[in-house]
């Protein structure tokens, strides 16, 4: 059996490459699978914590939710930079700058 | 059985009340008793919630069938009462404000409830899942309030900030809960308490994960330096949406801040001065009140300066946060207080500023209010008069909600920070007053568009209604502080 | 089994910073970036490219994936529920109905809405 140090492990380099990706990517499709990337190291973080402690299903049960909220939060995602690219023709942050001060 | 029902019955309402007006939208042409339909099925919301408190949850044992989910306790209720009537005032705003400026679509109603719903669900989780079902959809209810006016580029941009930044603390939050489940093995808040305060677990990851629920609630109250969405949200969004981020989304996103703070970190460790959370808490509360102060009277546009008022008042709140440490109860009883005048205060504000301005002559800058207060008299009263609560002018809410946050600062101790905030408090006269200025001491400048005010019932019974609160809230607070106290007594 | 021990995981933390940022940086200073016409040119199997770089896909399709999205991840729930469906019983039946109630009300939003017409 694959110890859980292993998967912690794996799931923390997966939400640091999504972190940094937000962080550093300025595409906002891109933007948006750096977040579904971090929240997979979640998932996989949960799933691998509870496999370590089969007594009860928290972990499980949590990271399904997770997924269910993550398809409409990026729902919601895809629809806001839709509108944001059909106004502005443009899928760069650092173009939407109308309100900066 | 009955009892537990009455516990759900707030939440069921909403939920099934919200699911009536989709299907009325769409099955009917029902366009105009949208608004009010949403105000009746918010404020059924709150009239349980009130029977919920008078019942009293000591006595609604059946309720601990939703244990660990969803703990129903006067915590609870209060929020309940607050959230649900926040978004009736809210919607009723909307009612008017959506009809004036063409954007009359709908699905604002049932997104407003739902959000409302899932801000219950924050106040009421006992549990990480319940925390980030109820999260999730207060938060994905507000992106798209943020962006409902699909033609301005402001409130698509507004709206992709709120949303990008918004998911981003969402995604940091769960990665420091996944690490405490790792750690505890435990998901329920009690149980993580439990964890945390008996074993000694001295494992790093204990404190990235308090660092990673920390920043991810931050975001959430929009505490300085995680406040770089707010003025852009609250400006773009259609005001309605903005009142509703203002007072239901930050009261949620408090209600879970205090919750996980004094349960789960609420162990001698994790809350203690030299080793836990409260210093970093009242550096944000410092930096919170600080930076957005300065910023606030530096702003042109009257919807900025309000959202960093907003972010200014998260960080008085901060302070009460801070307090509860020493003074558990009462200071968990004044950020309460607070909360509840600052909701009303901020809504009848927005409220207000949607009443001075028509469809394309907005209130937008300083400049469009000149001289409003000599050529409508009746329409800047209001928004004079729910700023000075803001400001925190005796006799309104807003005094008395600083005074008891201030009081409980004091007596827990922290005079430094105590000062620091009353020194702010001094500093946002500036800004507040400064409207005052515009309000009645100018004039337009000749051929600068003017302002006029619209007319409409909904937005005019929901100033009434936020007037009297605000009004009761200053003189005759002892209702609502007895009940505040009751919380922190029973917690 | 040690859960507690984690201090592999910061190093990995640290390290996996580093080597990102590392990459990163070496992409970009060390590099060489020497594009010509022929260089850029979308490569295809070896034969031409022609039509527009960015094909406009009609906003349909968005809005057809959104929705399936939304509605396919729901099955997440419902396939546990299968699995145990007999030990849970007749509260489980009841909760799932209600579940399914919500998603029918989103699906006759969604209809009368007019977002499942392709022909508009």
């Amino acid at each position: 059996m694959i110890p859980v140090e292993h998967y912690i492990a794996l799931s923390s380099i997966l939400f640091t490459i999504g972190g940094i990706g937000f962080l550093a990517r300025r595409n906002m499709i891109l933007l948006l699978v750096s977040i579904e990337v971090m929240l997979n190291a979640v998932n996989l973080a949960l799933v691998a914590f509870n496999r370590a402690r089969p007594e009860t299903h928290a972990g499980q049960m949590l990271s399904f939710f997770l997924i269910a909220a993550e398809a409409a939060e990026l729902a919601i995602g895809l629809a806001i930079v839709l509108a944001v690219y059909r106004l502005k023709k443009t899928v760069r942050v650092d173009d939407a700058n109308l309100l900066r001060h | 059985m009955m009892p537990s029902i009455l516990a759900l019955m707030p939440m069921l309402v909403i939920g099934f009340g919200a699911l009536a007006l989709m299907l009325a939208e769409v099955l009917t042409d029902a366009k105009t008793g949208l608004a009010v339909g949403t105000a009746v099925v918010l404020f059924t919301a709150a009239a349980f919630a009130c029977a919920g408190w008078m019942v009293g949850p000591e006595n609604l044992g059946d309720a601990a069938v939703f244990a660990p989910w969803l703990v129903f306790d006067r915590f609870t209720l209060f929020f309940e009462v607050l959230l649900a009537l926040s978004g009736a005032l809210a919607a009723l705003v909307a009612g008017g404000y959506l009809r004036e400026h063409g954007i009359d679509r709908g699905e604002f109603y049932a997104i407003l409830s739902f959000s409302t719903l899932g801000a219950m669900m924050l106040a009421a989780a006992g549990d990480v899942l319940m925390l980030f079902v109820g999260l999730e959809t207060m938060s994905i209810g507000a992106y798209a309030l943020a962006g409902f006016r699909r033609g301005s580029p402001k409130s698509a941009e507004g709206a992709l900030k709120y949303f990008l930044l918004g998911s981003f603390a969402a995604a940091l939050m769960m990665f420091g809960f996944a690490l405490l489940y790792g750690a505890t093995g435990h998901t329920d808040l009690a149980g993580l308490h439990n964890a945390l305060a008996s074993e000694s677990l001295r494992s790093p990851s204990i404190v990235i994960a308090l660092a990673l629920v920390l920043a991810g609630l931050a975001f959430k109250v929009s505490a300085v330096p995680f406040h770089m969405w707010t003025p852009d949200a609250y400006e773009g969004a259609p005001t309605p949406a903005t009142a509703f981020m203002a007072a239901s989304v930050k009261a949620g996103g408090f209600a879970v801040l205090l919750r996980v703070l004094l349960t789960v970190f609420g162990d001698e460790r994790s809350a203690s001065w030299a080793t836990g959370w409260p210093p970093v808490v009242a550096l944000l509360a410092v930096l919170t009140m600080t930076v957005a102060n300065l910023v606030a009277g530096r702003q042109e546009s009257i919807k900025r300066m309000l959202a960093y008022s907003s972010i200014a008042h998260a960080g008085y709140l901060l302070v009460g946060v801070v307090a509860a440490i020493r003074a558990p109860a009462q200071a968990q009883s004044a950020v309460l207080f607070y909360l509840a005048t600052y909701s009303v205060s901020t809504i009848g504000a927005f409220a207000a500023l949607v009443l001075c301005g028509s469809r394309g002559a907005e209130v937008v800058s300083y400049e469009d209010l000149a001289g409003l207060g000599r050529r409508h008299p009746a329409v800047a009263l209001p928004f004079a008069f729910f700023i000075l609560s803001l400001a925190g002018m005796p006799p309104m809410a807003g005094f008395f909600g600083k005074w008891f946050v201030f009081k409980a600062a004091m007596d827990a101790g922290l005079h430094g920070l105590t000062v620091i905030a009353f020194i702010n408090s001094v500093i946002a006269a500036y800004y507040y007053l400064k409207v005052f200025v515009f309000l009645y001491m100018r004039e337009p400048a000749a051929g600068a568009p003017i302002a006029k005010p619209m007319w409409s019932g909904e937005v005019v019974t929901a100033i009434a209604l936020c007037a009297f609160f605000v009004l009761l809230l200053g003189l005759a607070p002892g209702a609502v502080l007895d009940a505040a106290l009751a919380v922190g007594g029973a917690g | 089994m040690h859960v507690q021990t984690y201090a592999p995981m910061f190093m990995l933390f640290v390290a996996a910073t580093a080597i990102a940022t590392l990459f990163f940086t070496l992409a970009t200073v060390l590099g060489p970036s020497k594009p010509s016409a022929e260089k850029s040119l979308p490569f295809e199997c070896g034969s031409d490219s022609d039509g527009a770089q960015h094909v406009r896909l009609s906003v349909k399709f968005y809005l057809t994936a959104i929705l399936f999205v939304v509605f396919d991840i729901e099955s997440v729930f419902v396939y546990p529920w299968a699995i145990q469906f007999r030990s849970l019983g007749w509260m489980g039946l009841a909760s799932m109905m209600g579940f399914l109630l919500v998603i029918l009300v989103g699906l006759v939003y969604a209809w009368k809405k007019g977002a499942l017409e392709w022909e508009t």
